[in-house]
């Protein structure tokens, strides 16, 4: 039985107003129809998955792009090429150098001067302009983002099964077993995200992790996934314990017991199917925290790795240029706004769809 | 030594008169013209404060720092028994050796083995403590005490044997080789077998006097008493320094070749943010930029400021380090790859432009330069010698300084170039304030298989380059300069041959020959490194000061002849 079918809410009496107006036998519907017929309304939540699935969608795009229309990877350097702007040869860096003249003068014509955004003028290439090693921005920015959403989203899934079982483990069995994992929780909480995460993934961007048969390399991006999901364990499992350990008391898992059903059955049956909903919740709102995580640690050297993109990485290689070519740095910010912001108002409507009377939230 | 680190050199030559042969060098290398002598006059030109923004250094003690930003402040603040002039190296000869702490150029034996030097009277430390003939010895032994880079130039003095064994143990008594009369004032130096360079190695900061009472352990807050006309009177690593007048120096009584100074302190900001170092000189609120120009805005800069800046160059080289010791570079061919892929213009555009680029390993200035182009660009042939070498897909730890932007992006470029060969590359970036030492540190794992690096003269001699840098014998443990591990036994013999000539023979068209020969061995037939470029330096003063007053010396622009306008 699901906990809650027995709740009355305002679309529910409506429906049975319509349907005895109407004359039609009155049919119940369940919690996850009235979720969806309630976020079907939202429509600004919609219009939130909307936008963030574009940006998906985009970033998933990202070989497409490169291939056929910038013609260039992520990672192809370009300092001494040239483009074809309006049937001029324009050198994707600027030219110079210096020469010294025989009496010591020294003659200095500056370089380095990465190309603008040419838009369509150079048939598709350099359409948000060059790096400063000649690598297309736009390629690289998309390619950021698959980097950065993939490990958003694959942190976070991952932090959120972890995260599930042990809060189950914990809330169910208690004492011993709760102590432990709680503590265990509490000693990761301890610790701010960033400073937590800098640590585990500056020491791990050193040598890899070659450990219990797992080898990644340095520059692995499954380095910052893995450190991102680690840190999001106990954002995720402390609020679950404590709804577990509510549900355990109710007659429903009394009854399960009863009727002979172990441990692990009464969990994945009667507890998680009580819990999905704020665990469905919850992986939305950490995947928009996960994803400026690893943001945050890939501006500061510890996420992503050179020559690799991330919105974070492109944020910090733009630093140097941001009184000459500002757009290095604000476009992927654009993205990272764009993307978090939509996830976080999808979010939101999605709670209020599952559970209107919830108070999920992420606690920093 | 290091643009941003500084390294010792160890020359042993024959040399019947240190003397006659460092006149006949100082105008032979370097970027240095003319014999004119001491500093420009600081008359009326006095004031109360320079503030000055200086990127991170290794240390501020000048027994450990190796680093060019340490040894521009040092020139002002530790004087050896000699210093090089304090003239610009664009009029006059910066190179030339003059009298500092001793009251004149020591006298020698005919075989150039035995100097003998007489110091001053009066001389006093900032710290008011007597200048002492059993100083420099002290000087010395401290220098082993704290394993210091500047070891090698001391290799050549009689009873340093012990010191070089156990570096702990070493005391001043224990250097047979120097013998002092504090009373007198006298200091006696015997050396194994002569040395052309020796007066240039007592004038770089490895051998700048400190007094018998500094620790024997790195002493950088405050670092160590002064003898020049500043000490520094206080040093937050990375951060900030402090310099102010030493109250006992006496220029004009003295007689010393090095100016009194202008300004009365000297304050330093620390970043290695090259872009914020200019934008605080561009806004007045500092005066002096030790940092090179942000090149992200070289242009704009050179337009708007051009009166304000200075480019410079200077005796340096840009290059990669290839470990020689392990696989994938122990490979003759894929060494060969790395010079043939690597492309010298485009580094050059990741320099602003401030550089010219090479395949040789000296710099065009010296008279042992000729220019060579073994390995001109060419991708295809670089991914055929890889594929022929057999090591395509090794593993490759590639290390630079990462808060840098040029080096950052000298970097990822090489890093782009190697993943092109089809390397598996791992990008280490470093702060600039300990790469060298991480670099130059055998034990540093991921063992680094390349690696950015530069050089720039001790003084003008191409063993500064290849004994230091390049020689198989010369490689240590730790505070190592030969970070390739480069140990060719012919080219070795070669260096030790041409650094044991006569003084008469160093620089003649035969020993020249002979020395580009040894470059052009080092790159054709080894591929020992990836020379790039040689580097363009700046200058960048803001409106408040008389560029009149920039004295780029052999250790830069010279803090204490700078004047206000």
């Amino acid at each position: 039985m699901v906990a809650g079918q027995e709740d009355f809410t305002l679309d529910t009496a409506a429906d049975l107003a319509g349907r005895e107006r109407d004359g039609n036998e009155v049919r119940g519907r369940s919690p996850w129809a009235l979720a969806w017929r309630r976020l079907r309304r939202n429509y600004v939540a919609l219009a939130s998955l909307g936008v963030f699935l574009l940006v998906v969608v985009c970033c998933l795009l990202a070989p497409v792009y490169a291939n056929h229309v910038a013609h260039r990877g992520p990672n192809d350097t370009n300092l001494t090429g040239s483009i074809e702007v309006n049937g001029k040869s324009v050198p994707v860096i600027s030219n110079g150098g210096a020469t010294v003249l025989p009496d010591g003068t020294v003659v200095v014509v500056p370089a380095g001067q990465p190309i603008g955004p040419q838009w369509g003028a150079a048939g598709g290439q350099y359409v948000l302009g060059a790096d400063q090693l000649g690598r297309d921005l736009a390629v690289r920015l998309l390619y950021g983002g698959r980097n950065s959403l993939r490990i958003g989203l694959t942190a976070a899934a991952i932090s959120t099964i972890i995260s599930v079982l042990l809060a189950l483990l914990a809330a169910y069995f208690g004492g011993a077993v709760d102590w432990i994992l709680s503590r265990v929780f509490d000693l990761i909480w301890a610790f701010p995200v960033i400073l937590l995460g800098i640590a585990l993934g500056t020491a791990l961007s050193i040598n890899g992790f070659h450990h219990a048969g797992i080898n990644l390399a340095a520059g692995d991006l499954w380095i910052p996934t893995a450190v991102i999901a680690f840190v999001f364990i106990p954002y995720i499992a402390r609020p679950l314990r404590g709804q577990v350990l509510a549900l355990r008391e109710k007659e429903f898992v009394e009854a399960a017991t009863a009727q002979g059903a172990g441990p692990i059955r009464i969990m994945l049956t009667e507890l998680l199917p009580n819990v999905a909903s704020t665990v469905l919740v919850l992986f939305t709102l950490i995947v928009a925290n996960a994803i400026l995580t690893e943001v945050g640690l890939s501006f500061l050297g510890a996420g992503v790795q050179p020559p690799n993109a991330s919105w974070g990485t492109l944020i910090s290689d733009g630093q140097a240029w941001l009184s000459t070519d500002p757009w290095f740095s604000i476009l992927p910010g654009i993205f990272i706004a764009v993307t978090v912001l939509s996830l976080n108002i999808f979010g939101d409507g999605l709670r209020d769809a599952l559970d209107p009377r919830a108070k999920v939230r992420i606690e920093h | 030594m290091r643009i941003k680190q500084g390294r010792t050199v160890v020359l042993v030559a024959v040399a019947a008169t240190g003397l006659a042969l460092l006149a006949s060098a100082c105008g032979g290398g370097g970027s240095g013209k003319g014999t004119t002598t001491g500093g420009g006059s600081t008359a009326g030109k006095t004031f109360a404060q320079l503030k000055v923004v200086w990127g991170p250094t290794d240390y501020m003690d000048p027994g450990l720092s190796y680093r060019l930003a340490s040894w521009q402040i040092f020139q002002d603040v530790y004087m050896g028994l000699v210093v090089k002039a304090h003239v610009s190296c664009q009029t006059g000869d910066c190179t030339k050796i003059l009298p500092g702490l001793a009251a004149s150029l020591p006298t020698s034996n005919q075989a150039g083995t035995d100097y003998k030097f007489t110091l001053r009277k009066g001389l006093k430390y900032s710290n008011g403590e007597p200048v002492k003939a059993s100083d420099f010895a002290y000087t010395v032994a401290r220098d082993f005490k704290l394993n210091s880079p500047g070891l090698g130039f001391f290799a050549n003095i009689v009873g340093i044997d012990g010191c070089e064994k156990t570096p702990t143990s070493c005391t001043p008594a224990s250097i047979t080789g120097i013998t002092s009369n504090d009373q007198a004032g006298t200091i006696e130096i015997k050396l194994k077998n002569p040395e052309s360079d020796f007066l240039y190695e007592l004038s770089i900061p490895f051998s700048a006097l400190v007094p018998s009472s500094t620790p024997l352990t790195d002493t950088e807050n405050p670092p160590p008493a002064a003898s020049g006309p500043y000490y520094i009177a206080s040093y937050t690593p990375s951060r900030s320094f402090l310099l102010k007048r030493n109250p006992y120096w006496k220029k004009d009584e003295l007689g010393m070749s090095v100016p009194n100074g202008n300004p009365d302190t000297i304050v330093g900001l620390m970043t290695p943010d090259q872009d914020r170092s200019a934008q605080l000189v561009q806004s007045g609120q500092y005066m002096y930029d030790e940092n090179l120009l942000p090149t992200t805005r070289l242009a704009a800069l050179k337009q708007n400021y051009g009166s304000q800046i200075r480019f410079w160059s200077t005796p340096s080289t840009y290059y990669w380090f290839l470990n020689e010791s392990k696989p994938p570079f122990n490979n003759l061919k894929a060494r060969q790859a790395v010079n043939y892929a690597t492309d010298a213009s485009a580094l050059v555009k990741l320099r602003g432009g401030l550089a010219i680029p090479t395949q040789n390993f000296l710099p065009p200035s010296y008279p042992q330069y000729k220019k060579i182009n073994p390995y001109p660009y060419n991708l295809q042939k670089a991914k055929q010698l890889v594929q022929e070498s057999g090591t395509k897909g090794d593993h490759v730890d590639l290390y630079t300084e990462g808060d840098v932007d040029t080096a950052k992006s000298a970097g990822e470029y090489e890093q782009g170039v190697l993943q092109k060969l089809g390397y598996n590359v791992t990008i280490h970036e470093i702060g600039s304030a300990n790469y060298f030492t991480i670099v130059g540190n055998q034990a540093t794992t991921p063992t680094p298989n390349i690696g950015y690096a530069d050089w720039f003269e001790d003084y003008p001699y191409p063993s500064d380059w290849f004994h230091i840098l390049l020689d198989g014998d010369t490689i240590t443990k730790t505070h190592n300069n030969n970070y390739g591990l480069v140990d060719f036994k012919d080219v070795n013999a070669k260096i030790a041959q041409l650094d044991a000539l006569p003084p008469s023979q160093a620089f003649t068209a035969q020993t020249n020959a002979e020395w580009a020969a040894v470059d052009n061995e080092l790159q054709t037939k080894y591929a020992a490194t990836v020379p790039y470029l040689n580097s363009l330096l700046t200058s960048f003063l803001s409106s408040k000061m008389d560029m009149s007053c920039d004295i780029y010396t052999d250790s830069q622009d010279d803090l204490a002849q700078m004047c206000l306008k």
